[in-house]
């Protein structure tokens, strides 16, 4: 708020409304230039709203929506980006192949994928806390040392076809696919939890202020270490969405999703500085990002032209990002 | 006494050793080094194995699909003495900085399937191969379809450059040659990175473009991509008349083969070190170097593909065990003549 409206008792009732306003125009925001994408490219392909569509959109939003969450996680918490997340996808997708083809119960085959994406998150934690090195230099050496790790150990794998995992990644649920509801339920319950729970405020509160947070007794070692194993247990479900559907992949194969997740978290409005932002709007921009490419098809653009605006794009939000972190702190 | 006998011998070994590995023949490999393929690896595996078995010294690198390593590699081998590299070099933008550097320290250079001035050239008609392989698409269309589908998609992988476009745009001219009628504004194309996985969202999203279309035909650089086209129609609900064939055979053997994938063009990319030795480092390595041949047209050693339906690629081995039974078989004998029933 500024000072000359604090002072101005007759301005009152229009500051409160307009804050009020800025506490909803993120939201508004990217919901109004997911509805304008849509509407743009409904004008010049009437057939671009169709059943077909949504099924394209959704299907793409699931990745990454999930990978979303737990990278959301990390920045929320002052731990900036996970880098390391495309070999921990592959990691927890090569041991759901391996338990799939030893021909385990379905929800076998989740829970091996999520410790291993657990396991990759704490081993990140580890390396972080107690060599006290920076986050996003440690994952990006981790992640540069688990794709070569996988290099080693195989160069394409694929989950059995017929298997329950492979069904899965074909399936539909209320006429939406089955890897989709997952996405959707995870950023709602976890959009909750953070804000709602001890343990959730005090993640926010190490991202927002260290020195406050440890003052007030949250140990920083903790936090960081729980919320990286937690985020790579994220990691480790998007790992079954992902393998369920792509048929052969290698280690290169995630690499692609990278970009995507982290802009989706910074048009979401979570702050790369940490301590701000609502899991919650990743929904938008999750459903945003996905939209642009098919609708690119859809303007008859080819693939490199896609790269383009999802640059764009990313330069935007970090832009975005950027200038409400100067007005914060005005 | 005894102590100046032993010291002699010793001595003379010792020389004798050094002397016959200063002059033993070197080989230098440079594999490919991209993540997405075994057969990368397995061309120096048979390549090493056929050295082994002639008793030249082997040396191998990788050029980890990146350029710089593989101008970087080729100084290496110069350092090491090698007395002939056989590379493959997914980023042939470079083969020009490395013909420079292994020319100009008078080391012969086979490279495999991408063509290069001054270089021996092994490989593939990839021209001839695509054709192959959309004729053979082609016959299915034409009999299952009356030549009348609904999309001809492109799996397209331009990170392979001019392969990409002889394998993929061959198809696409082998399709034509069976079913000339196709219109051309049923042929689509999508990026798909030659990766299943990474080509899976963009194929999505063209069929989401192209909502009526069932009957879809496709083609592409390699199994992988087609792949893409294959799995994005399942989830979609659409696959019931998709018919893909791909290229590499990599994903047509063994027993997870998906049954919409039709057919593939097997190169048999792991044992292409059978025809570079033979047609190539054999005679380099007797003193008589062959005279180089670098053009695709006119190759040093010309590697035959072999276009196969899914029920004939089920008759060859996944590809490790082809590498076993390579090794096993006389020097000289590829894999052509062990695996294609064409």
């Amino acid at each position: 708020m500024r000072l000359e409206h604090a002072i101005k008792p007759e301005s009152s009732m229009s500051t409160l409304l307009w804050l009020r306003f800025r506490a909803f125009s993120a939201p508004i925001f990217l919901l109004t230039v997911w509805l304008l994408l849509i509407i743009a490219t409904a004008i010049y392909r009437p057939d671009f709203i169709s059943y077909q569509t949504l099924l394209a959109v959704v299907f793409t939003m699931s990745i990454v929506g999930v990978l979303a969450i737990g990278q959301a996680l990390v920045t929320i918490s002052g731990g900036f980006l996970d880098l390391s997340q495309p070999s921990c996808l592959i990691f927890a997708s090569f041991v759901s192949v391996k338990l799939s083809e030893a021909g385990m119960p379905f929800i076998i085959v989740i829970l091996g994928a999520i410790i291993t994406g657990v396991i990759v998150g704490a081993i990140n934690a580890l390396i972080i806390v107690l060599a006290r090195l920076n986050p996003i230099i440690v994952t990006l050496a981790t992640n540069f040392i688990g794709l070569a790790v996988l290099f080693l150990l195989f160069r394409a794998a694929e989950v059995p076809i017929g298997s329950e995992i492979h069904t899965f990644g074909r399936a539909y649920f209320l006429g939406l696919p089955a890897t989709w509801w997952p996405m959707l339920i995870l950023i709602f319950i976890v959009g909750l939890l953070i804000h709602q729970t001890r343990y959730g405020r005090q993640t926010i509160a190490v991202g927002g202020n260290l020195y406050a947070a440890q003052t007030r007794g949250i140990s920083l070692k903790k936090t960081r270490f729980l919320i990286f194993s937690i985020a790579g247990g994220f990691v480790g479900f998007a790992a079954i969405l992902f393998c369920s559907a792509s048929g052969p992949f290698n280690s290169d194969s995630a690499n692609i999703l990278q970009l995507n997740v982290i802009a989706a978290v910074i048009l979401a409005g979570i702050s790369l500085e940490g301590g701000r932002g609502h899991l919650w709007m990743l929904f938008l921009s999750v459903g945003l990002l996905s939209t642009v490419p098919t609708s690119l098809v859809f303007f008859g653009l080819s693939s490199d032209a896609q790269a383009i605006f999802q640059g764009l794009i990313l330069i935007l939000a970090v832009t975005f990002d950027g200038y409400r972190s100067r007005k914060v702190t005005l | 006494m005894t102590k100046f006998i032993k010291t002699f011998v010793f001595s003379v070994v010792g020389i004798f050793l050094i002397s016959s590995s200063a002059n033993a023949f070197k080989l230098g490999m440079a594999v490919g080094g991209h993540a997405c393929c075994e057969w990368m690896k397995s061309q120096g595996d048979v390549a090493r194995a056929i050295a082994e078995k002639k008793g030249w010294d082997y040396f191998e690198l990788s050029n980890e699909g990146d350029s710089a390593t593989s101008v970087k590699n080729a100084q290496l081998f110069v350092q090491e003495g090698v007395d002939a590299v056989i590379q493959f070099n997914g980023e042939p933008g470079t083969n020009a900085a490395i013909q420079q550097i292994l020319g100009a320290a008078g080391i012969p250079v086979v490279t495999y399937d991408i063509a290069e001035e001054g270089m021996y050239f092994v490989g593939i008609d990839n021209l001839g191969a695509g054709i192959a392989g959309g004729e053979g698409l082609g016959k299915l269309v034409k009999e299952k379809w009356n030549c009348e589908p609904d999309l001809v998609v492109s799996a397209e992988g331009a990170g392979a450059g001019i392969v990409n476009t002889w394998r993929t745009g061959g198809m696409r001219t082998g399709l034509g040659n069976i079913c000339p009628d196709i219109p051309a504004e049923k042929y689509k194309s999508f990026e798909s990175n030659g990766d299943a996985a990474a080509g899976l969202a963009p194929a999505r999203d063209l069929l989401a473009a192209n909502p009526d279309a069932v009957r879809i035909a496709v083609v592409g650089l390699n199994d992988g991509g087609v792949l893409a086209l294959v799995n994005a129609a399942e989830q979609l609900g659409r696959a019931d008349e998709v018919m893909a064939w791909g290229q590499d055979g990599a994903f047509i053997t063994g027993d997870n083969v998906n049954p919409r994938l039709v057919g593939s063009v097997f190169y048999f990319l792991e044992g292409y070190a059978v025809y570079a030795i033979r047609d190539v480092i054999d005679g380099i390595a007797a003193g008589n170097p062959p005279p180089v041949k670098w053009e695709a047209g006119d190759p040093a050693s010309q590697v035959k593909p072999c276009p196969a339906t899914a029920a004939e690629a089920q008759l060859v081995p996944v590809e490790a065990e082809r590498v076993k039974q390579l090794l096993a078989a006389p020097i000289g004998t590829t894999a052509y003549d062990l695996f294609c029933a064409n």
